[in-house]
């Protein structure tokens, strides 16, 4: 049972990783097709937050002590604290056109 | 299980690839710091990933030290913009 539990644990995992990544790579790409630097920073969020969250998730699964998943949890909360205020302090310092 | 590790790492590679000539590429402050904020996600999300595959919570701490110098980073640099937009 405990072993039918463990490979799920590995499959969502592996999802969240992929996704991850991905979100990483969709925001990157973002970063070069989008027109002004406002909507480059509507990109840059998506690997920020989202991207952030889902390697968090499924390194959580995967790590075996219960220490190193609280260490996964601060890495998310700081990011979710950070990342909006340092998006509004660079959101208002770019130029206005 | 690892090889669908390595892929995501690979993918973020990828996106960090991409992030760099983002930031190399002629363009304005603001741009460069938006571009180095995103690829310092893709690093936390490597480190994520990498510390799963070791098992090992040193590269979590690794993390967590990079996200504190990441928000510092983009809120020195929006300063700096906003002053140098004072002086003008």
């Amino acid at each position: 049972m405990s072993d039918i539990i463990g490979s799920v644990g590995d499959v969502l995992a592996v999802a969240c990783f992929i996704a991850g990544a991905l979100l990483a790579l969709i925001g990157t790409l973002g970063l070069h097709r989008l027109a002004d630097t406002r909507s480059r920073m509507h990109a840059a969020t998506k690997p920020a937050t989202l991207g952030v969250a889902l390697c968090a998730l499924g390194a959580a699964l995967q790590l075996s002590s219960m220490s190193d998943v609280t260490k996964v949890v601060v890495i998310v909360v700081l990011q979710l604290v950070t990342a909006p205020i340092g998006a509004h302090m660079l959101g208002r310092a770019v130029d206005d056109k | 299980m690892t090889p669908a590790q390595i892929a995501a790492l690979a993918i973020l590679a990828v996106a960090a690839v991409v992030g760099v000539a983002r930031v190399v590429r002629r363009s304005s402050l603001g741009d460069r710091a938006v571009a180095l904020d995103t690829l310092t996600a893709v690093i936390t999300c490597a480190l994520l990933i990498g510390a799963s595959r070791v098992d090992d919570g040193l590269m979590l701490d690794l993390a967590v030290v990079l996200g504190l110098m990441g928000f510092l980073t983009s809120v020195t640099v929006a300063r700096f913009i906003e002053s140098r937009k004072d002086d003008q």
